[in-house]
């Protein structure tokens, strides 16, 4: 595990310089980050890793912190609710990518050949994805 | 309006796709974890649709004072919603805001919002108010939408007035009747003289104590009351400008005061910009010319140009025969000196107030740029010196001193030099 702090440092660095610097090189920083924990996770042999959705939340929320960080910078005098509203938003998109994280999780923990319910069940998963990305696309 | 993404949102979807590549490469369901959050994060941005904005501008005037507050009322309204507004009013710099230019709202679906900002107007001009920038931005600022809005509203921001109890007296008057006393002999209120009765005259008019001495009629003569023509010469060749003062404005300030008194006094007023930009309005009385003298002058400007101008330009109505020239210049350009002793040769009743730019270009202490700056005082004393010696009374108005004071020192000279 020692092996992988140089690269968690690094990571963090880029994630300071990133902020001084009004969020150039914040992809980096996670990217660093991310790699990192992959890298680990990879060298660490089988068994999956149950802190992965925790790892992918607190990735995502440095990102989105450090962006709220350097849009504050702009000095524009806000309304009171807006900080809230920006705040309840982060939450809520950090519990669902929780929520999805965490099940994505559990269902590699299901056996590929279970039966006809889970493969109906991928299928499902499949196509809503597909639909969602169409419907994304179309708006 | 443009739309414009995070510069996040690629390095979101550069990780979400690492990660699910790393996923399928290692066969292992972290990394694609890792990339779940981001995947949805991509998801969120992309649903947003752009928005619809409409913003109407209001002021509650648009004539002023200099010094005085305009409030600017913008209307906002949204069919869909937008979760964060940002509002950018772009101002000349001659107006300013006194709690920042830009504002950040939440607009919500078919609701008309409104925002105040108050506005100050620093120094007078012909201004226009009424662009609104904005950037639409989702809830995360995933996403923006950035355009303009609203109508831009003419704001006239008249210049502020000196304080004149009394005004500069012309030499000659015109035929028209006015408040000036003339120097003729005619009817009118002011005793001028007397002189032996001759056939026509009226009885009111006889001097009864001048006949019972002299034992034959004498009447009265008087001083009839007549208006003046009263031509204002502003120099806009050139301009001394420093920390937001400049001898233009003061020079405009002092036109202003200068046309609405002698216009106030039924004389005949016209303006002459005489600089890079040529601009003139021949003598007029009423409301209508203090209107039209005071357009002229919001919209006056230094232009700064190469060109050699004379007064022969000017057509002949602007300057007509027998009117007071009163000229306000910094005297920095050799074109107006040079105009101005040729309307002393041609007769007119000339005065020069000189708007003295020494305050604001002064050089440091101890300088290199001192010798500098005295040689430059020097050559201005030996151009007033020129006026002078053809009878022109050049007088300086400095900084902080009230007008009135150099319109007496006019006063002074005129007594003492006594021009024919």
């Amino acid at each position: 595990m020692a092996a992988f702090v140089p690269g968690a440092v690094l990571g963090a660095l880029v994630l300071v310089v990133a902020l001084a610097f009004g969020g150039r090189g914040l992809g980096v920083a996670l990217f660093l980050g991310g790699a990192t924990y992959v890298t680990a996770v990879a060298a660490a042999g089988t068994g999956i890793d149950a802190s992965a959705p925790l790892v992918a939340v607190l990735l995502l929320l440095c990102g989105e912190l450090s962006a709220w960080s350097v849009d504050e910078r702009l000095g524009i005098r806000p309304t009171p609710d807006l900080a809230w509203r920006r705040g309840v938003g982060i939450a809520v998109l950090a519990l669902a990518g929780l929520a999805v994280a965490t099940l994505v999780d559990a269902l590699s923990a299901v056996p590929s050949s279970h039966g006809l319910g889970w493969t109906v069940l991928g299928a499902a998963a499949a196509l809503g994805a597909a639909g969602t990305g169409i419907w994304v696309a179309r708006r | 309006m443009t739309g414009y993404i995070a510069s996040r949102l690629p390095a979101y979807a550069a990780l979400a796709a690492a990660g699910l590549v790393a996923g399928l490469a290692l066969g292992r369901v972290e990394p694609v974890a890792l990339a779940a959050p981001f995947l949805l994060a991509l998801v969120a941005a992309l649903a947003e649709q752009e928005p619809q904005v409409s913003a109407r501008v209001s002021l509650d005037r648009d004539r002023v004072i200099e010094g005085d507050e305009v409030t600017a009322v913008i209307e906002l309204s949204s069919a869909h919603g937008i979760h964060r507004l940002e509002l950018f009013v772009p101002l000349p710099p001659e107006l300013s805001a006194e709690e920042g230019q830009a504002r950040a709202v939440r607009l919500r679906a078919k609701e008309e919002q409104t925002v105040e900002l108050k506005l100050r107007c620093d120094r007078w001009g012909a201004f226009s108010v009424g662009r609104v920038l904005f950037r639409a931005r989702d809830a995360l600022g995933l996403r923006s939408w950035e355009g303009v809005a609203g109508e831009a509203r003419p704001l006239r921001v008249f210049p502020s007035e000196e304080t004149l109890r009394s005004l500069v007296p012309p030499l000659e008057t015109q035929v028209f009747a006015g408040n000036q006393v003339s120097r003729a002999r005619g009817e009118g209120i002011e005793f001028a003289d007397l002189r032996e009765w001759q056939p026509g005259d009226r009885l009111r008019r006889v001097n009864w104590r001048a006949t019972a001495l002299r034992r034959s009629l004498w009447v009265n003569e008087q001083n009839p009351e007549r208006n003046t023509d009263v031509v204002l010469f502003l120099d806009t060749f050139a301009e001394v400008r420093a920390d937001g003062r400049s001898t233009n404005d003061r020079a405009v300030r002092a036109a202003a005061t200068l046309a609405r008194i002698y216009l106030q006094r039924k004389d005949r007023v016209g303006l002459v910009g005489f600089g890079g930009f040529l601009s003139w309005l021949v003598p007029a009385s009423g409301t209508r010319q203090l209107y039209a003298i005071t357009e002229a002058l919001l919209t006056s400007q230094v232009v700064s140009s190469f060109a050699l101008r004379g007064v022969d330009v000017l057509p002949p109505r602007t300057l007509p025969p027998k009117a007071l020239v009163l000229a306000i210049t910094p005297l920095l350009d050799d074109r107006t000196a040079a105009a101005l002793l040729d309307l002393r040769a041609r007769g007119y009743d000339l005065i020069v107030v000189e708007v003295s730019p020494l305050e604001l270009a002064a050089p440091a202490p101890g300088s290199s740029l001192e010798l500098a700056h005295r040689l430059w005082r020097l050559s201005r004393e030996a151009l007033r010196w020129r006026y002078e010696q053809v009878g022109v009374p050049v007088v300086t108005w400095r900084e902080g001193v009230p007008l009135a004071v150099p319109l007496e020192e006019v006063n002074a000279f005129r007594h003492l030099a006594r021009p024919a």
